[in-house]
């Protein structure tokens, strides 16, 4: 089966700062990739490039075969069909939780308002937050603020979901919350991609785990094997700062 | 000195008519303006170099030469160009939208650059185009942000008003020179006109203080 994701020498600098260096790598459908590594190592740009918030130099990514660096490529097509959650959870803060899910519904897929909401509450009713949904999202914890973007991002019926340190910004006590929705979301099937320094989860729900650093994809493998026998000494010397 | 209370009881009418217009005036030049100012600042933000260079250019123009000298050009050149004849009501109003188009301009690009990055991140996520994204999540942010420097801009527009009495606009100004020619006095008219202004000012400021402090909670 074609991958669903192709990363081919990927290649990006900002002016003289190398950020990536010929990364290449392959996600397969329903595959659950976990990128770790030190701040730095280029893993939240590699995510970036994927739905062209980013603009690498060099190399390709192609996305159901369709190349993002062709120049007659319609990014706003693509990017509608990849959802993705930030770490700062961003959120529209002049619209309810309701209408944060609906408005690209609406403006995008042109879905009627009633269909949007309909499918809006059962999103929020996934993640747990119906009775959030005519709040403000500053009256949101971070957790919760995070789930609804989660929800946001379901609204499109993504085939592939990026996600960008998606609890690093939470206290303790609201990680598990958000891991345990992006769990079931794994357990369903989807496509995901994630930058995450949550070592657990990566080992319970990835099925590749990739390891960065300077740009390079150092080592990548099962997370028991990356985990329990890094082959690499900086696999080894990051991994022992971090579990 | 003698100040002689009763040429401005006599004026008063003509004064309280001024103040009128100059209300009227400020109110639809403001309106215009800000309209104008955000197809200006779109214009100039936008990547087509050929939108971007002549809205700067604008700005540039609007901002660098004499509100003096915009409403002679606006009142002698180009409102007879585009009605035939001038009008000194219609130049005094689109004089001053023009010129206060150029100053919302600015006060909109910076509201639009203050909203944080990642909201135009999310909505490019979600497959939003440029416009979607500016119409729906970037300006109804960058607007309410933008509302107490609003309040300024329309009061400076309510003192610049009085240049257009230069074009005999029968506002504030224009009677209180009115009064100066006939009586020969200088401190009855040019006193009354500042008061008006001040009264006009000072409520304006107390009025968007209240609509900022409506908004905010």
């Amino acid at each position: 089966m074609n991958p669903i994701i192709e990363v081919i020498d990927l290649t990006m600098a900002y002016g003289d700062h190398p950020v990536l260096h010929q990364v290449s790598v392959n996600v397969a459908k329903s595959e659950v990739i976990v990128m770790i590594g030190p701040s730095g190592s280029g893993k939240s740009t590699l995510l970036r490039c994927l739905n062209g918030l980013e603009k690498p130099q060099g190399g390709d990514i192609r996305i159901e075969g369709q190349s993002l660096m062709s120049p007659a490529v319609n990014m706003s097509v693509i990017r509608a069909n990849i959802g993705m959650v930030f770490q700062q959870f961003n959120l529209f803060p002049h619209m309810n939780v309701i209408d944060n899910i609906m408005l690209a519904q609406v403006q995008v897929r042109k879905q009627s308002k009633e269909a949007a909401r309909a499918k809006a509450l059962e999103l929020l009713k996934k993640v747990g937050l119906t009775d959030k949904a005519e709040h403000r999202p500053s009256s949101l914890s971070g957790g919760q603020a995070q789930r609804v973007a989660i929800a946001r991002a379901l609204a499109m019926e993504p085939s592939i979901m990026l996600f960008d340190e998606p609890t690093s910004a939470l206290d303790p006590e609201m990680v598990g919350e958000v891991l345990t929705v992006m769990k079931q979301l794994a357990r369903d099937g989807m496509t995901m991609v994630v930058v995450t320094h949550e070592m657990g989860f990566a080992r319970e729900i990835g099925d590749r785990v990739l390891f960065m650093e300077q740009g390079v994809i150092i080592e990548e493998g099962k997370p028991r094997q990356l985990f329990d026998m890094p082959r690499h000494e900086r696999t080894k010397a990051f991994l022992s700062k971090v579990l | 000195m003698d100040f002689r209370f009763d040429i401005i009881i006599d004026y008063l009418p003509l004064l309280l008519k001024g103040a009128l217009l100059t209300i009227g005036i400020s109110i639809l030049s403001i309106l215009f303006g800000s309209i104008l100012g955000l197809a200006v600042v779109l214009g100039k933000m936008s990547t087509s170099w050929y939108l971007s260079w002549p809205m700067s250019g604008y700005i540039h123009f609007f901002r660098g030469t004499p509100l003096y000298v915009q409403i002679l050009m606006v009142h002698f050149g180009l409102v007879p160009l585009l009605i035939g004849q001038t009008n000194s009501i219609v130049a005094a109003v689109a004089a001053l939208a023009l010129n206060s188009a150029a100053y919302t301009a600015e006060i909109y690009r910076a509201g639009i650059q203050s909203v944080d990055k990642g909201q135009t991140e999310a909505a490019y996520s979600l497959g939003m185009t440029k416009r979607q994204t500016m119409r729906f999540v970037i300006l109804p942010q960058a607007i309410k942000r933008t509302i107490p420097a609003f309040g300024n801009e329309f009061i400076m527009l309510v003192k610049d008003s009085s240049l257009v009495a230069l074009i005999a606009a029968p506002e504030i100004m224009y009677w209180s020179n009115a009064m100066r020619g006939q009586y020969i006095r200088v401190w009855e008219p040019y006193l009354s006109a500042a008061v008006i202004y001040l009264i006009l000012t000072y409520s304006l400021s107390k009025l968007l203080a209240s609509i900022e402090r409506r908004l905010e909670g």
